[in-house]
Protein backbone atom coordinates (compact mmCIF):
# COMPACT_ATOMS: atom_id res chain seq x y z
CA UNK A 1 0.00 0.00 0.00
CA UNK A 2 1.79 2.98 -1.26
CA UNK A 3 2.44 6.23 1.54
CA UNK A 4 1.05 9.20 0.05
CA UNK A 5 2.60 12.26 0.32
CA UNK A 6 0.42 15.61 -1.15
CA UNK A 7 1.40 19.21 -1.82
CA UNK A 8 -0.70 21.61 -0.11
CA UNK A 9 -0.62 25.51 -1.64
CA UNK A 10 -2.28 26.89 1.06
CA UNK A 11 -5.29 27.90 -1.10
CA UNK A 12 -8.83 27.36 0.46
CA UNK A 13 -9.69 24.48 -1.78
CA UNK A 14 -6.22 22.26 -0.87
CA UNK A 15 -7.62 23.01 2.62
CA UNK A 16 -11.13 21.55 1.99
CA UNK A 17 -9.60 18.43 -0.02
CA UNK A 18 -6.39 17.86 2.32
CA UNK A 19 -7.31 18.67 5.23
CA UNK A 20 -10.90 18.45 6.22
CA UNK A 21 -12.16 14.81 7.32
CA UNK A 22 -13.25 13.60 4.15
CA UNK A 23 -10.26 12.78 2.79
CA UNK A 24 -7.68 13.42 5.69
CA UNK A 25 -7.11 9.76 6.00
CA UNK A 26 -5.70 9.37 2.81
CA UNK A 27 -2.74 11.72 3.00
CA UNK A 28 0.39 10.31 5.35
CA UNK A 29 2.33 13.25 4.94
CA UNK A 30 1.12 16.89 3.98
CA UNK A 31 3.97 18.84 2.39
CA UNK A 32 3.28 22.54 2.18
CA UNK A 33 4.50 24.03 -1.59
CA UNK A 34 7.08 26.49 -0.58
CA UNK A 35 9.05 23.81 1.84
CA UNK A 36 8.95 21.44 -1.19
CA UNK A 37 12.69 22.21 -2.20
CA UNK A 38 13.85 21.58 1.06
CA UNK A 39 11.84 18.17 1.38
CA UNK A 40 14.24 14.97 0.91
CA UNK A 41 11.69 13.11 -1.68
CA UNK A 42 13.97 10.03 -1.73
CA UNK A 43 12.01 8.06 1.01
CA UNK A 44 8.22 8.89 -0.01
CA UNK A 45 6.28 6.22 -2.55
CA UNK A 46 3.77 9.02 -3.94
CA UNK A 47 4.04 12.47 -4.36
CA UNK A 48 0.74 13.62 -5.08
CA UNK A 49 1.29 17.11 -6.85
CA UNK A 50 -2.47 18.32 -6.01
CA UNK A 51 -4.37 20.75 -9.08
CA UNK A 52 -3.57 24.15 -9.84
CA UNK A 53 -0.53 23.68 -8.16
CA UNK A 54 1.15 27.10 -9.31
CA UNK A 55 3.77 25.98 -11.35
CA UNK A 56 6.16 28.85 -10.84
CA UNK A 57 6.62 26.72 -7.45
CA UNK A 58 7.41 23.79 -8.94
CA UNK A 59 9.46 24.51 -11.98
CA UNK A 60 12.51 25.08 -9.13
CA UNK A 61 12.09 21.50 -8.23
CA UNK A 62 12.30 20.17 -11.85
CA UNK A 63 15.43 18.34 -10.93
CA UNK A 64 14.28 17.23 -7.40
CA UNK A 65 11.41 15.43 -9.08
CA UNK A 66 13.49 13.97 -12.44
CA UNK A 67 16.01 12.88 -8.93
CA UNK A 68 13.18 11.43 -7.14
CA UNK A 69 11.45 9.49 -10.77
CA UNK A 70 15.03 8.14 -11.79
CA UNK A 71 14.93 6.67 -8.13
CA UNK A 72 11.94 4.81 -8.78
CA UNK A 73 9.33 7.21 -7.35
CA UNK A 74 5.94 7.90 -8.46
CA UNK A 75 4.72 10.90 -9.40
CA UNK A 76 0.81 11.72 -9.66
CA UNK A 77 0.57 15.03 -11.69
CA UNK A 78 -2.71 16.59 -11.44
CA UNK A 79 -4.44 19.13 -13.47
CA UNK A 80 -3.47 22.95 -14.39
CA UNK A 81 0.16 22.71 -12.81
CA UNK A 82 1.49 23.14 -16.00
CA UNK A 83 3.58 19.87 -16.08
CA UNK A 84 6.13 20.60 -18.78
CA UNK A 85 7.74 23.13 -17.16
CA UNK A 86 8.42 20.82 -14.22
CA UNK A 87 8.22 17.10 -15.47
CA UNK A 88 10.14 15.78 -18.19
CA UNK A 89 8.91 14.30 -21.15
CA UNK A 90 5.29 16.01 -20.60
CA UNK A 91 3.69 17.56 -24.06
CA UNK A 92 0.23 19.24 -23.25
CA UNK A 93 -2.00 21.19 -25.91
CA UNK A 94 -4.05 23.64 -24.78
CA UNK A 95 -7.72 23.93 -26.44
CA UNK A 96 -11.06 26.39 -25.30
CA UNK A 97 -12.73 25.03 -21.96
CA UNK A 98 -15.98 23.61 -23.25
CA UNK A 99 -17.84 24.49 -19.26
CA UNK A 100 -21.62 24.42 -20.72
CA UNK A 101 -21.85 20.73 -22.35
CA UNK A 102 -24.06 19.83 -19.46
CA UNK A 103 -26.04 22.51 -20.07
CA UNK A 104 -26.36 23.41 -23.61
CA UNK A 105 -26.15 20.17 -25.25
CA UNK A 106 -23.48 18.06 -26.75
CA UNK A 107 -20.26 15.94 -24.79
CA UNK A 108 -16.50 16.43 -23.69
CA UNK A 109 -15.94 13.79 -26.05
CA UNK A 110 -13.98 11.65 -23.19
CA UNK A 111 -13.96 7.96 -23.46
CA UNK A 112 -12.00 5.05 -21.66
CA UNK A 113 -9.27 3.47 -23.71
CA UNK A 114 -8.37 0.81 -21.51
CA UNK A 115 -11.75 -0.07 -19.54
CA UNK A 116 -9.66 -3.06 -17.70
CA UNK A 117 -7.21 -0.78 -15.66
CA UNK A 118 -7.77 -1.34 -12.04
CA UNK A 119 -8.57 2.67 -11.95
CA UNK A 120 -11.85 1.85 -13.51
CA UNK A 121 -13.06 -0.60 -10.56
CA UNK A 122 -12.87 2.79 -8.52
CA UNK A 123 -13.96 5.18 -10.84
CA UNK A 124 -16.76 5.69 -13.94
CA UNK A 125 -16.03 7.59 -16.81
CA UNK A 126 -18.98 10.04 -15.46
CA UNK A 127 -17.10 10.21 -12.62
CA UNK A 128 -14.04 12.14 -14.71
CA UNK A 129 -16.31 14.34 -16.80
CA UNK A 130 -16.44 17.79 -15.89
CA UNK A 131 -14.05 19.70 -18.37
CA UNK A 132 -10.80 20.04 -19.43
CA UNK A 133 -8.90 23.06 -20.39
CA UNK A 134 -6.71 20.70 -23.25
CA UNK A 135 -5.06 17.76 -23.46
CA UNK A 136 -1.94 15.49 -23.62
CA UNK A 137 0.47 13.40 -26.12
CA UNK A 138 0.97 9.99 -24.78
CA UNK A 139 4.25 8.94 -24.18
CA UNK A 140 6.24 5.90 -26.18
CA UNK A 141 5.12 2.90 -23.85
CA UNK A 142 2.36 4.60 -21.93
CA UNK A 143 -1.40 4.16 -21.18
CA UNK A 144 -3.60 6.45 -21.73
CA UNK A 145 -6.70 5.73 -19.84
CA UNK A 146 -9.03 8.34 -20.55
CA UNK A 147 -9.19 10.62 -23.87
CA UNK A 148 -10.14 13.26 -25.69
CA UNK A 149 -11.62 10.96 -28.62
CA UNK A 150 -9.34 11.36 -31.43
CA UNK A 151 -6.79 14.38 -29.75
CA UNK A 152 -4.93 13.25 -26.94
CA UNK A 153 -4.91 12.12 -23.60
CA UNK A 154 -6.70 13.64 -20.36
CA UNK A 155 -5.22 10.88 -17.82
CA UNK A 156 -2.03 8.41 -18.30
CA UNK A 157 0.34 6.28 -17.30
CA UNK A 158 3.47 6.09 -17.75
CA UNK A 159 6.09 3.68 -16.11
CA UNK A 160 8.06 3.93 -19.54
CA UNK A 161 9.71 7.01 -19.84
CA UNK A 162 11.42 7.09 -16.25
CA UNK A 163 12.43 4.18 -13.68
CA UNK A 164 9.36 5.57 -11.73
CA UNK A 165 5.99 6.29 -12.74
CA UNK A 166 3.90 9.37 -13.56
CA UNK A 167 0.23 9.52 -13.76
CA UNK A 168 -0.26 12.47 -15.40
CA UNK A 169 -4.11 14.38 -15.93
CA UNK A 170 -5.85 17.36 -17.30
CA UNK A 171 -8.61 16.78 -14.72
CA UNK A 172 -8.74 19.48 -11.64
CA UNK A 173 -11.05 17.92 -8.81
CA UNK A 174 -8.95 18.80 -5.73
CA UNK A 175 -9.85 22.76 -6.74
CA UNK A 176 -13.79 21.46 -7.73
CA UNK A 177 -14.37 19.65 -4.74
CA UNK A 178 -12.36 21.87 -2.32
CA UNK A 179 -15.28 24.65 -3.70
CA UNK A 180 -18.14 22.98 -2.90
CA UNK A 181 -18.64 22.70 -6.60
CA UNK A 182 -19.42 19.94 -9.37
CA UNK A 183 -19.94 16.89 -7.61
CA UNK A 184 -18.53 14.79 -9.95
CA UNK A 185 -15.25 16.03 -8.53
CA UNK A 186 -15.98 14.74 -5.63
CA UNK A 187 -16.91 11.19 -6.62
CA UNK A 188 -13.84 11.17 -9.11
CA UNK A 189 -11.55 11.74 -5.40
CA UNK A 190 -13.92 8.82 -3.88
CA UNK A 191 -12.58 6.49 -5.92
CA UNK A 192 -9.15 8.09 -7.30
CA UNK A 193 -7.81 8.28 -4.02
CA UNK A 194 -8.16 4.64 -2.59
CA UNK A 195 -6.93 3.61 -6.00
CA UNK A 196 -3.42 5.51 -5.21
CA UNK A 197 -3.13 3.75 -1.86
CA UNK A 198 -3.28 0.05 -3.80
CA UNK A 199 0.16 1.39 -6.20
CA UNK B 1 0.82 55.59 -8.81
CA UNK B 2 -2.01 53.55 -8.87
CA UNK B 3 -4.51 53.28 -5.82
CA UNK B 4 -5.19 49.66 -5.87
CA UNK B 5 -3.19 47.02 -5.66
CA UNK B 6 -3.83 43.77 -7.37
CA UNK B 7 -2.21 40.62 -6.00
CA UNK B 8 -2.15 37.87 -8.89
CA UNK B 9 -3.42 34.72 -8.10
CA UNK B 10 -1.63 31.53 -7.89
CA UNK B 11 -2.30 29.51 -10.88
CA UNK B 12 -1.69 27.08 -13.05
CA UNK B 13 -1.73 26.38 -16.54
CA UNK B 14 -4.59 27.10 -18.67
CA UNK B 15 -4.91 30.40 -18.00
CA UNK B 16 -9.17 30.50 -17.10
CA UNK B 17 -8.48 32.88 -14.58
CA UNK B 18 -9.75 36.86 -15.03
CA UNK B 19 -7.69 39.56 -15.89
CA UNK B 20 -9.20 43.13 -14.94
CA UNK B 21 -6.33 44.78 -16.62
CA UNK B 22 -8.39 46.06 -19.42
CA UNK B 23 -11.34 47.44 -17.31
CA UNK B 24 -9.79 49.46 -14.94
CA UNK B 25 -7.23 52.28 -15.23
CA UNK B 26 -5.83 53.04 -11.59
CA UNK B 27 -4.29 49.62 -10.52
CA UNK B 28 -0.90 47.72 -10.61
CA UNK B 29 -0.60 43.95 -10.05
CA UNK B 30 2.11 42.12 -9.04
CA UNK B 31 2.92 39.22 -8.32
CA UNK B 32 1.51 36.48 -5.53
CA UNK B 33 4.58 35.97 -3.37
CA UNK B 34 5.54 39.89 -4.27
CA UNK B 35 3.37 40.53 -1.55
CA UNK B 36 5.69 40.20 1.25
CA UNK B 37 8.38 42.22 -0.32
CA UNK B 38 5.96 45.08 -1.26
CA UNK B 39 5.60 48.81 0.10
CA UNK B 40 1.90 48.90 1.10
CA UNK B 41 1.95 52.23 2.01
CA UNK B 42 1.86 53.54 -1.55
CA UNK B 43 -1.64 52.40 -2.15
CA UNK B 44 -4.85 52.80 -0.56
CA UNK B 45 -6.32 49.09 -1.42
CA UNK B 46 -5.16 45.69 -1.73
CA UNK B 47 -7.14 43.45 -3.20
CA UNK B 48 -6.31 39.61 -3.37
CA UNK B 49 -7.67 36.69 -5.11
CA UNK B 50 -9.65 33.39 -4.20
CA UNK B 51 -6.39 31.86 -5.67
CA UNK B 52 -4.78 32.63 -2.53
CA UNK B 53 -1.81 31.01 -0.87
CA UNK B 54 -3.56 31.58 2.63
CA UNK B 55 -0.74 30.04 4.61
CA UNK B 56 1.70 32.53 3.42
CA UNK B 57 -1.04 35.60 3.62
CA UNK B 58 -1.31 34.44 7.33
CA UNK B 59 2.21 34.87 7.82
CA UNK B 60 1.72 39.13 6.88
CA UNK B 61 -0.73 39.73 9.36
CA UNK B 62 0.91 42.25 10.75
CA UNK B 63 1.91 43.80 7.62
CA UNK B 64 -1.67 43.82 6.51
CA UNK B 65 -3.07 44.97 10.36
CA UNK B 66 -0.66 48.19 9.73
CA UNK B 67 -2.02 48.54 6.29
CA UNK B 68 -5.35 48.72 7.70
CA UNK B 69 -4.61 50.85 10.60
CA UNK B 70 -2.74 53.22 8.14
CA UNK B 71 -6.26 53.53 6.78
CA UNK B 72 -5.97 50.86 3.96
CA UNK B 73 -8.66 49.10 2.36
CA UNK B 74 -8.90 44.95 2.16
CA UNK B 75 -10.61 43.38 -0.85
CA UNK B 76 -11.07 40.04 -0.01
CA UNK B 77 -12.75 37.17 -2.27
CA UNK B 78 -12.88 33.14 -1.42
CA UNK B 79 -13.32 31.16 1.45
CA UNK B 80 -11.30 31.83 4.77
CA UNK B 81 -9.62 28.51 5.99
CA UNK B 82 -6.02 28.92 7.06
CA UNK B 83 -5.29 31.85 10.22
CA UNK B 84 -5.04 35.37 8.39
CA UNK B 85 -6.80 38.03 10.04
CA UNK B 86 -8.36 38.30 13.65
CA UNK B 87 -11.64 39.92 11.91
CA UNK B 88 -11.57 36.65 9.55
CA UNK B 89 -13.61 33.41 10.69
CA UNK B 90 -13.36 30.32 8.68
CA UNK B 91 -15.90 29.61 5.73
CA UNK B 92 -19.34 27.96 6.84
CA UNK B 93 -20.91 26.35 3.30
CA UNK B 94 -24.76 26.42 3.33
CA UNK B 95 -26.28 23.30 5.00
CA UNK B 96 -28.48 22.56 2.02
CA UNK B 97 -28.20 23.30 -1.87
CA UNK B 98 -31.16 24.27 -3.62
CA UNK B 99 -32.10 27.32 -6.41
CA UNK B 100 -34.22 28.64 -2.80
CA UNK B 101 -31.06 29.18 -0.80
CA UNK B 102 -28.68 30.21 -2.88
CA UNK B 103 -30.58 33.05 -4.49
CA UNK B 104 -28.79 36.77 -3.63
CA UNK B 105 -30.54 39.07 -2.08
CA UNK B 106 -29.46 42.75 -1.51
CA UNK B 107 -29.72 43.31 2.08
CA UNK B 108 -27.94 46.92 2.44
CA UNK B 109 -27.12 49.72 -0.71
CA UNK B 110 -23.48 49.88 -1.05
CA UNK B 111 -21.52 51.92 -4.07
CA UNK B 112 -19.81 48.67 -5.40
CA UNK B 113 -23.27 47.52 -5.85
CA UNK B 114 -25.08 50.19 -6.83
CA UNK B 115 -27.17 48.96 -10.15
CA UNK B 116 -26.08 45.36 -10.06
CA UNK B 117 -29.51 42.93 -10.02
CA UNK B 118 -29.17 40.78 -7.43
CA UNK B 119 -30.97 38.37 -10.21
CA UNK B 120 -27.78 38.89 -11.76
CA UNK B 121 -25.80 37.67 -9.40
CA UNK B 122 -27.88 34.64 -8.76
CA UNK B 123 -27.73 33.31 -12.67
CA UNK B 124 -24.81 32.91 -14.57
CA UNK B 125 -26.17 31.67 -18.06
CA UNK B 126 -29.04 30.73 -16.41
CA UNK B 127 -27.51 29.10 -13.91
CA UNK B 128 -27.48 29.36 -9.46
CA UNK B 129 -24.34 28.65 -7.67
CA UNK B 130 -21.69 30.38 -8.81
CA UNK B 131 -21.89 33.62 -6.79
CA UNK B 132 -21.29 31.97 -3.40
CA UNK B 133 -22.34 28.89 -1.44
CA UNK B 134 -22.01 29.92 1.96
CA UNK B 135 -20.01 32.61 4.04
CA UNK B 136 -17.48 33.91 6.19
CA UNK B 137 -18.71 35.24 8.98
CA UNK B 138 -18.62 38.64 9.64
CA UNK B 139 -17.21 40.04 12.76
CA UNK B 140 -19.82 42.51 15.05
CA UNK B 141 -20.51 45.74 13.53
CA UNK B 142 -20.05 44.34 9.77
CA UNK B 143 -22.57 45.86 7.75
CA UNK B 144 -24.09 42.80 5.32
CA UNK B 145 -24.25 43.71 1.85
CA UNK B 146 -25.79 40.52 -0.03
CA UNK B 147 -26.89 37.45 1.56
CA UNK B 148 -27.95 33.89 0.10
CA UNK B 149 -31.92 32.09 0.49
CA UNK B 150 -34.21 32.66 3.22
CA UNK B 151 -31.45 32.66 5.70
CA UNK B 152 -30.03 35.79 3.99
CA UNK B 153 -26.31 34.30 4.63
CA UNK B 154 -24.20 37.04 4.31
CA UNK B 155 -22.17 35.78 1.32
CA UNK B 156 -20.62 39.88 1.10
CA UNK B 157 -20.00 42.55 3.87
CA UNK B 158 -17.93 45.50 4.72
CA UNK B 159 -16.23 46.43 8.27
CA UNK B 160 -14.97 49.33 9.38
CA UNK B 161 -12.67 48.64 11.64
CA UNK B 162 -12.32 50.84 14.81
CA UNK B 163 -8.81 50.55 14.54
CA UNK B 164 -9.05 52.42 10.70
CA UNK B 165 -9.13 50.84 7.78
CA UNK B 166 -11.94 48.64 6.06
CA UNK B 167 -12.31 45.06 4.80
CA UNK B 168 -14.73 44.15 1.93
CA UNK B 169 -15.43 40.29 1.96
CA UNK B 170 -16.94 37.96 -0.72
CA UNK B 171 -17.32 34.47 0.08
CA UNK B 172 -16.93 33.68 -3.41
CA UNK B 173 -15.09 33.41 -6.51
CA UNK B 174 -12.96 36.66 -7.32
CA UNK B 175 -15.79 39.59 -8.05
CA UNK B 176 -13.73 41.04 -10.94
CA UNK B 177 -14.51 37.50 -12.94
CA UNK B 178 -17.71 39.60 -13.96
CA UNK B 179 -15.06 42.18 -15.65
CA UNK B 180 -16.93 42.78 -19.06
CA UNK B 181 -20.18 40.77 -18.22
CA UNK B 182 -22.90 41.41 -20.70
CA UNK B 183 -25.36 42.08 -17.88
CA UNK B 184 -25.45 45.07 -14.83
CA UNK B 185 -22.85 42.66 -13.09
CA UNK B 186 -20.29 44.25 -15.34
CA UNK B 187 -20.77 47.48 -13.02
CA UNK B 188 -19.01 46.13 -9.84
CA UNK B 189 -15.03 45.82 -11.22
CA UNK B 190 -15.07 49.93 -11.88
CA UNK B 191 -17.29 50.62 -8.83
CA UNK B 192 -15.05 48.35 -6.33
CA UNK B 193 -11.67 50.04 -7.59
CA UNK B 194 -13.38 53.57 -7.61
CA UNK B 195 -14.84 52.38 -3.86
CA UNK B 196 -11.38 50.47 -2.75
CA UNK B 197 -9.34 53.63 -3.82
CA UNK B 198 -11.45 56.11 -1.70
CA UNK B 199 -13.46 57.98 -4.37
CA UNK B 200 -17.00 56.85 -3.68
Amino acid sequence: MAQITVLDSGTYYHHRTIHEERYRAHFDEIVYIRDLPRTDLSDHDLVLVSCRTDPSQLIPCRAQFADYLAGGGTVVAMGSTGQPSWLDGVVWHDTPTNFWWWKEGGSLGLETVAPGHPLFSHITLEDATWHHHGHFDVPEGATSLIDVAGTGSVLYDDRDTTPGRMIVTALDPMYHHGSHFMPATTRFLDGFLPWLRTL
Amino acid sequence: MASCLFLKPIKGAGGDLPDISGFVADLEQIDHYALAEVDLSRYRALLVPAHLDQRFFGTLTQKITRFLDGGGTLVFNGHVAWPMLPEFRPFEVLPKVTLETLEVHRLAEHPVFAGVEAHDLTYRRGVAGFYARGHNPPPAGAVALNGLGPERVPCDWVYERPDGGRILMHAGNDLWMYAGASDSSARIVPQLCRWAAGED
